[in-house]
C-alpha cells in the first residue's frame, strides 16, 4: 500500500492521507476524478470496483465519501473524501465514467442532499418525486408534513433528465434530455406486479417481443431509514436492518453489530461467534431456497416453488425456536446474541442436513436438467466479468461471471477464516450459472455448518457492554456476505450516542442497474427470468 | 348387433329406445324429433356444466397433492362444493364495463369461445347410443368447428384496449394457427389406419383392438403428437404462455369480469376435456371395454361394466396425464413453442404418415398380422 | 449426418429429462402432506415458547408485579410504543415514593424487538406467544399491562429456617 500511497502523492499533490481505520484520502472536488481514474488504471493493484458511495451533510459543506477496492484481492480498500464549496448550490464531478455502479448512488445523493453532479447523463432524483422540495438529508431539513403532503391525484411520470454536461471549454451547459423516443412502445412492469420481487416499477420500450431499453423507477418503498437512525441509539437501529432485506436479515444485522463492535472496540465471545456464523449460514440457505422457488416460479413452473417453500419451513422452525422470529431474526445485539440456542438445536440442525442434500438431489433431477428450463436459461441475459465488475455486481452472480468476491474468503470475518468451504465461481455469465451457483451454494453453507455444530464451546452468549453506547469520533466501515452480494455498514459518529451518518450499502441495488444492460435485446418474457436469476429484494434497494 | 345380446343392465340404450317409442307413438314424426332434439341439447348443456365443474375440482384437488398441499376441503366433506360455490360466485359478479374498448366485440368474444367448444362436445361418443351427432366426416368436423375458438381470443385481446391483453392474443393465434395443423396431421395417421373419418365406425373397427395397439410405433408417435398439440392448441401445460400469470397477469382475458369471464375459464377446462375424449375415441377405442378375442369369459366380464364409465374412466386417465405434465415443468417461450412445432413435431408428423401408409399397405398392423376381425 | 443424429440426441435427452422431472411429481403425489388444519388444531399446537406476540408484565397471586415505573423500557423503545404513567405517592415512613399507575403498549405500533424486556432492570415484562390477537378496532390494540389494584412486589427480606420451624 505504500506504493499506492506514492501514486497518489504524485498525482494529486494537496491530498491529505490519513491512517484511520481505512486508508483515506481527502481531495479537492476538482481533482477527485483524475486521481480515481488513475488509482483504478493502476497497472499491479488497479481500484475497479466502487465499493460504497456516500453523501454527507458535513456541517457546513455537503460532501461524498467513496470506498473503492481493488477486484483482486477486497482487503485492499481506500476511502475518498471530497467535498463541494458551495452549499446553495454544491456541484461535484461525477464518477460513471470510471464505475459504472455510480449512477443509482448518484441520483440517491441529489435526491437527498442536494449535490448535483457533473457530466453524469442523467441527473433525474432516484426515491423521491421530481417536485419533492427540500433535501431529506440535510442536517437542516424541514420535516413539516404539510411542506410535502401526500398526493391523492395521481402524477404523470416525466420522462425527461436533466443533467450537466461540462463543454470543452470549461463551461457547464444544463440540459435535458428524453428518457425514450416519442414513438417507442413503452410499458409499466410494476409496481404491482406478481413476479418483481417487490415494489419496483420498470418502464420498458419494447419492439416487438424485444426489449429496447429499460429504466427503473424505485421508491416505492423508501422509508427513510438511514435518516431515522440520525435521531435513534445504537441498540435502537437494529431492528431497521432486518426490515431492509429481509431474506438475509440476520446477515445484515450481523454487519451493522460488526461495524459498532469494531468502532467501539468491543470483543465478542467465542461461542457468540459460534452462533453467529451457524444462524448466517442457515440464513443464507433459506434464502436461496427461496431464490430457486420464486425463479423457478418466474419460468413456470409453480411445483418448484412450492417444494423451495417446504424447506424453507423446517429452518424457520429452527429460527423460531432459537430467537422468536422467522424472518425478522432479531438474534444479533451489540457485542453478541440475544438468545442462547435452546436444547435441541443441535439436534435439530443435524437432522437437517441430510435432509436439505436428498432435497438438492431432488431440484437436481426435478428442474437443473430439464429441456424447457435450459432452453429458458442457458445463454440469456449474460454478464460479462467486466461488467460485473463495473456495475459492482455481488454475490451468486458476481461469482456466476467468475469474479472472486467472496467476503467471507477475502475479508474473513466471524468464523469464516477456521472452516473450509469452497467459493463457487462460474464463467459462463447467464442466468443457467447463477442459477446453478445458488443451488451449489447451498451445499457449501451445509460443509460450514457441519463443521462447526458440534463444537460449540461453553461461554458467555454476549459481551458486557455500556448501557449507553458511544462510538470515538471517525468513519468506520464494515463489510459481510449477504445472500445476494456485499452488504456495507457506514458510519461516522461525532462521538455522540446517536450517528451523525449511518448508509447501507445495498447489494439488490447494484444488480437492479445491471439489469438495463443484459436485458437489452432478450424477450420481454427472459426479462422476467432474468430478474429471477438476478434476486434482488427491493426494499434493500429502497431502505 | 352383437351389443344388444350381451343385455347389460346398466347401459342407456333400453332407455333411449323406450323415450323414443313413446314419442313416436303419440305424436307426429316432426314434433317428435322436435322434442328429441331440445331434450338432447339440454342434456348436453346439462353435462358440459356437471363435466367443467368436476374438472375444476378434479383439477384443484390434483394439482394441491402434486404442490405437497391439500387443496379445497373446507367448502363441503372434501371440498366437494367448492365448485359449485365458485360457479355462483362467478355467476353474481359484477361484470365491469370498461369505457373506451369496443363494446361490441368485447362482449361477442366470449360466445365464439363457448359455442366453439360446444359444438365440438356434441360430436364426441360419450357411451353406447350417447352420440349426438354422427357425421361421416367426424374427424373433419371436429377440427374445422374446433378453429372458431381462435376469433375468440382475437376479439378479446383487440376489443380490451389493453397492451397486455393484445400481446397475449397475438401470442395465442399464433400458437394456435401453428399447433392445429400438427393435431390435424395426427388424426389425418389414425383416418389412414381405420379407413374411415365416421366416428361409430371407427370405434367399431377397434373392438378388438384398440388403434393404438393396432398400428404399434406409427399411431404411437401420433398419440403423442396429437397430445402435445392438443395442450397447445388449448393453451394448456407448458404452453400457456398467452395467460403467463407471473408475466403477463392474466393474457387476453384480463379485461373480463364475472360470467364473461366465467365463459372463458369453462371453455379451457372442457377444451382439455375435448381433446382427452377424442385422443380417447381415435386412439383408445373410445367406450368399447378391453376384449381380447376369442377369451369370451374375460370379455363378458369387461362388458359387464357400463360403456360410459369405460369412456370417462379412459378420458380421466389422459386427463390426469394432462394435469401431470402441467405441472412438472416451465413455461415455453414463444419462439421456442414455435420451433417446437415447425422444426421437430410436422417433419415427425410427416413422416409418420408416410410410414403409416406403408403399414398399411404392407399389412404391418397388429390386425393383420395377427388375424383379429 | 451429425446435425441428424445432433436432432434426434436432442429429443431423446429431452424427453428423458421432461420424464424424470415427471418421476419427482410423481413421488409427491403419495406422500403424506404436512398441511396441518387450524383451528381444529388449537389443542395440539405447539408455537416456540420464545415467540413474540404479546407483551405481558406477569402478576402473581398477589396480584403483584415487579415494575418499579423506572421508564428504561420507555426511552429505548424506538418507535414510542411504551407509555409509562408514574405517580407520586406518601409511604407509612412519611418519604414521597415513585410509583406505577398506567402502564401502556401500543401492539400495532410495536416492531417486537425486544429491547424493552432485555433492558429491563427488574425483569418485570416478558413476552407471551398467544398469537390470536385480532380484533375490530384499532383502539383495542392499545394494552393497559398493570392490572387493577395491584402493586409492586416488595422485595422479600432473608427469612432464618428457625424462624419458619416455629411457624
Amino acid at each position: 500500500m505504500e506504493d499506492i500511497k506514492k501514486l497518489i502523492i504524485n498525482t494529486v499533490e494537496d491530498a491529505v492521507i490519513e491512517e484511520k481505520q481505512k486508508l483515506t484520502v481527502t481531495v479537492d472536488w476538482k481533482k477527485l476524478p483524475l486521481l480515481a481514474k488513475t488509482l483504478r488504471n493502476n497497472k499491479d493493484l488497479p481500484f475497479d470496483f466502487l465499493v460504497n458511495l456516500i453523501g454527507v451533510d458535513r456541517g457546513e459543506e455537503l460532501g461524498v465519501n467513496y470506498l473503492i477496492c481493488s477486484s483482486k484481492d477486497l482487503s485492499k480498500e481506500i476511502a475518498l473524501k471530497t467535498s463541494a464549496t458551495n452549499r446553495e448550490n454544491p456541484l461535484l464531478y461525477t464518477v460513471t465514467d470510471i464505475y459504472e455502479s455510480a449512477h443509482y448512488s448518484e441520483r440517491e445523493v441529489y435526491a437527498l442532499l442536494g449535490i448535483r453532479f457533473i457530466n453524469n447523463p442523467d441527473m433525474r432524483k432516484f426515491f423521491l418525486n421530481s417536485d419533492w422540495k427540500g433535501f431529506p438529508l440535510r442536517k437542516d431539513y424541514d420535516a413539516n408534513p404539510d411542506i410535502n403532503p401526500v398526493s391523492i391525484e395521481s402524477k404523470e411520470i416525466q420522462d425527461i433528465a436533466p443533467r450537466i454536461m461540462e463543454t470543452e471549454e470549461g463551461q457547464l451547459l444544463e440540459e435535458t434530455v428524453k428518457v425514450f423516443e416519442d414513438d417507442d412502445y413503452v410499458i409499466n412492469i410494476g409496481p404491482q406486479h406478481p413476479s418483481t420481487h417487490g415494489v419496483m416499477h420498470f418502464r420498458v420500450s419494447l419492439d416487438g417481443e424485444n426489449i429496447k431499453k429499460i429504466d427503473v423507477h424505485s421508491g416505492y418503498i423508501h422509508r427513510g431509514i438511514e435518516k431515522l437512525s440520525e435521531s435513534l441509539t445504537y441498540p435502537q437501529i437494529l431492528h431497521f436492518t432486518d426490515r431492509l432485506d429481509y431474506l438475509s436479515a440476520n446477515m445484515n444485522r450481523h454487519a451493522l453489530c460488526m461495524c459498532i463492535e469494531q468502532a467501539a472496540e468491543i470483543e465478542v465471545p467465542l461461542r457468540a461467534q459460534y452462533i453467529r456464523t451457524i444462524m448466517d449460514e442457515l440464513n443464507r440457505i433459506d434464502s436461496h431456497c427461496l431464490a430457486w422457488a420464486t425463479h423457478t416460479n418466474d419460468l413456470g413452473a409453480t411445483t418448484a416453488f412450492i417444494y423451495g417453500m417446504r424447506e424453507r419451513e423446517v429452518i424457520l422452525q429452527i429460527f423460531e425456536k432459537t430467537c422468536g422470529g422467522r424472518l425478522i431474526i432479531n438474534q444479533n445485539v451489540v457485542g453478541g446474541v440475544m438468545f442462547d440456542i435452546y436444547k435441541d438445536f443441535q439436534k435439530d440442525v443435524k437432522a437437517f442436513i441430510p435432509y436439505m442434500r436428498e432435497k438438492l438431489a431432488e431440484y437436481d433431477r426435478f428442474f437443473s436438467h430439464n429441456v424447457i428450463a435450459l432452453g429458458r436459461m442457458v445463454n440469456i441475459g449474460h454478464l460479462s466479468k467486466e461488467n460485473a465488475i463495473a456495475y459492482g455486481v455481488t454475490g451468486p452472480a458476481g461469482r456466476a461471471s467468475g469474479w472472486s468476491c467472496d467476503i467471507r474468503k477475502h475479508i474473513p470475518y466471524a468464523l469464516y477464516d477456521q472452516v473450509n468451504f469452497k467459493e463457487v465461481i462460474r464463467t459462463e455469465g447467464d442466468s443457467y450459472a447463477r442459477y446453478l451457483n445458488r443451488l451449489d451454494e447451498i451445499e457449501q453453507s451445509l460443509c460450514i455448518i457441519e463443521q462447526l455444530i458440534d463444537n460449540i464451546p461453553e461461554g458467555e452468549i454476549c459481551a458486557k457492554t455500556k448501557p449507553i453506547i458511544r462510538l470515538p469520533e471517525g468513519e468506520y466501515h464494515a463489510r459481510v456476505e449477504a445472500a445476494r452480494g456485499e452488504f456495507g455498514v457506514f458510519i461516522e459518529s461525532r462521538g455522540d450516542k446517536f450517528p451523525y451518518r449511518l448508509k447501507f450499502r445495498s447489494p439488490s441495488m447494484q444488480l437492479v442497474s445491471a439489469m438495463p444492460l443484459i436485458c437489452k435485446g432478450e424477450k420481454i418474457a427472459d426479462f422476467i427470468g432474468i430478474g429471477g436469476s438476478m434476486d434482488y429484494v427491493i426494499p434493500d434497494i429502497d431502505r | 348387433m352383437m351389443l344388444l345380446n350381451y343385455s347389460q343392465p346398466l347401459e342407456l340404450t333400453k332407455l333411449i329406445k323406450w323415450f323414443d317409442n313413446l314419442l313416436r307413438a303419440s305424436l307426429p314424426e316432426f314434433w317428435t324429433l322436435l322434442i328429441e332434439f331440445v331434450v338432447v341439447a339440454l342434456a348436453l348443456l346439462a353435462v358440459y356444466v356437471v363435466v367443467a365443474l368436476l374438472l375444476i375440482y378434479a383439477e384443484r384437488k390434483i394439482t394441491a397433492f402434486f404442490q405437497a398441499r391439500i387443496g379445497p376441503n373446507r367448502a363441503g366433506k372434501w371440498g366437494l362444493l367448492q365448485s359449485p360455490a365458485d360457479m355462483i360466485k362467478i355467476l353474481l359478479k359484477e361484470i365491469i364495463k370498461i369505457s373506451r374498448s369496443d363494446r361490441f366485440l368485447f362482449f361477442a368474444a366470449p360466445f365464439f369461445m363457448i359455442v366453439a367448444s360446444f359444438a365440438t362436445f356434441a360430436a364426441i361418443p360419450f357411451g353406447q347410443s350417447l352420440h349426438a351427432i354422427d357425421f361421416n366426416i367426424g374427424v373433419l368436423y371436429v377440427i374445422a368447428i374446433s378453429s372458431l375458438g381462435i376469433i375468440g381470443v382475437f376479439l378479446a385481446g383487440w376489443s380490451s384496449n389493453n397492451k397486455y391483453s393484445m400481446i397475449g392474443a397475438m401470442r395465442s393465434g399464433a400458437q394456435f394457427v401453428s399447433y392445429e395443423l400438427s393435431a390435424g396431421f395426427a388424426l389425418m395417421t389414425i383416418v389412414v389406419l381405420s379407413g374411415t373419418m365416421q366416428f361409430s365406425e371407427m370405434i367399431e373397427g377397434q373392438r378388438y383392438c384398440w388403434n393404438i395397439f393396432n398400428g404399434h410405433i406409427s399411431s404411437l408417435i401420433a398419440f403423442v403428437i396429437y397430445l402435445i398439440s392438443g395442450h397447445a392448441e388449448t393453451n394448456r401445460g407448458p404452453f400457456d404462455l398467452p395467460e403467463a400469470e407471473s408475466e403477463l397477469t392474466a393474457g387476453y382475458h384480463t379485461e373480463y369480469s364475472g360470467i364473461m369471464f366465467g365463459y372463458y375459464y369453462l371453455a379451457e377446462y372442457l377444451n382439455m376435456f375435448v381433446i382427452a375424449s377424442i385422443a380417447t375415441t381415435v386412439f383408445l377405442g373410445g367406450y368399447l371395454p378391453f376384449e381380447i378375442q376369442g377369451w369370451d369369459g374375460f370379455n363378458q366380464i369387461m362388458n359387464y361394466i357400463p360403456s360410459y364409465v369405460w369412456f370417462f374412466g379412459k378420458t380421466f386417465v389422459l386427463i390426469f396425464l394432462s394435469l401431470w405434465v402441467r405441472w412438472s415443468f416451465p413455461r415455453l417461450r414463444i419462439d421456442q413453442l414455435l420451433n417446437l412445432e415447425w422444426k421437430y413435431l410436422l417433419p415427425i408428423n410427416l413422416l409418420n404418415i408416410v410410414l403409416m401408409v406403408l403399414l398399411v399397405l404392407t399389412g404391418l398392423t397388429l390386425k393383420d398380422l395377427f388375424g383379429i376381425l | 449426418m451429425n446435425s441428424l443424429s445432433k436432432y434426434f440426441l436432442g429429443i431423446y435427452t429431452g424427453v428423458k429429462s421432461l420424464l424424470v422431472g415427471m418421476s419427482v411429481t410423481w413421488k409427491e403425489l403419495w406422500t403424506k402432506k404436512v398441511t396441518q388444519q387450524y383451528p381444529e388444531n388449537r389443542k395440539t399446537l405447539v408455537v416456540s415458547d420464545r415467540f413474540r406476540c404479546e407483551l405481558t408484565m406477569p402478576h402473581d397471586e398477589n396480584n403483584e408485579h415487579a415494575c418499579t415505573a423506572c421508564g428504561i423500557c420507555q426511552m429505548n423503545c424506538p418507535n414510542g410504543t411504551i407509555d409509562v404513567q408514574s405517580k407520586m405517592i406518601e409511604t407509612e415512613d412519611g418519604k414521597k415514593k415513585k410509583i406505577l399507575d398506567v402502564y401502556t403498549w401500543d401492539q400495532g405500533m410495536c416492531t417486537f424487538c425486544n429491547l424493552c424486556v432485555i433492558t429491563c432492570p427488574s425483569s418485570a415484562i416478558k413476552f407471551e406467544n398467544n398469537f390470536e390477537n385480532a380484533v375490530f378496532n384499532r383502539r383495542k390494540l392499545i394494552h393497559r399491562l398493570n392490572n387493577e389494584g395491584s402493586k409492586l412486589r416488595e422485595k422479600k427480606k432473608e427469612v432464618k429456617p428457625a424462624e419458619s420451624k416455629a411457624e
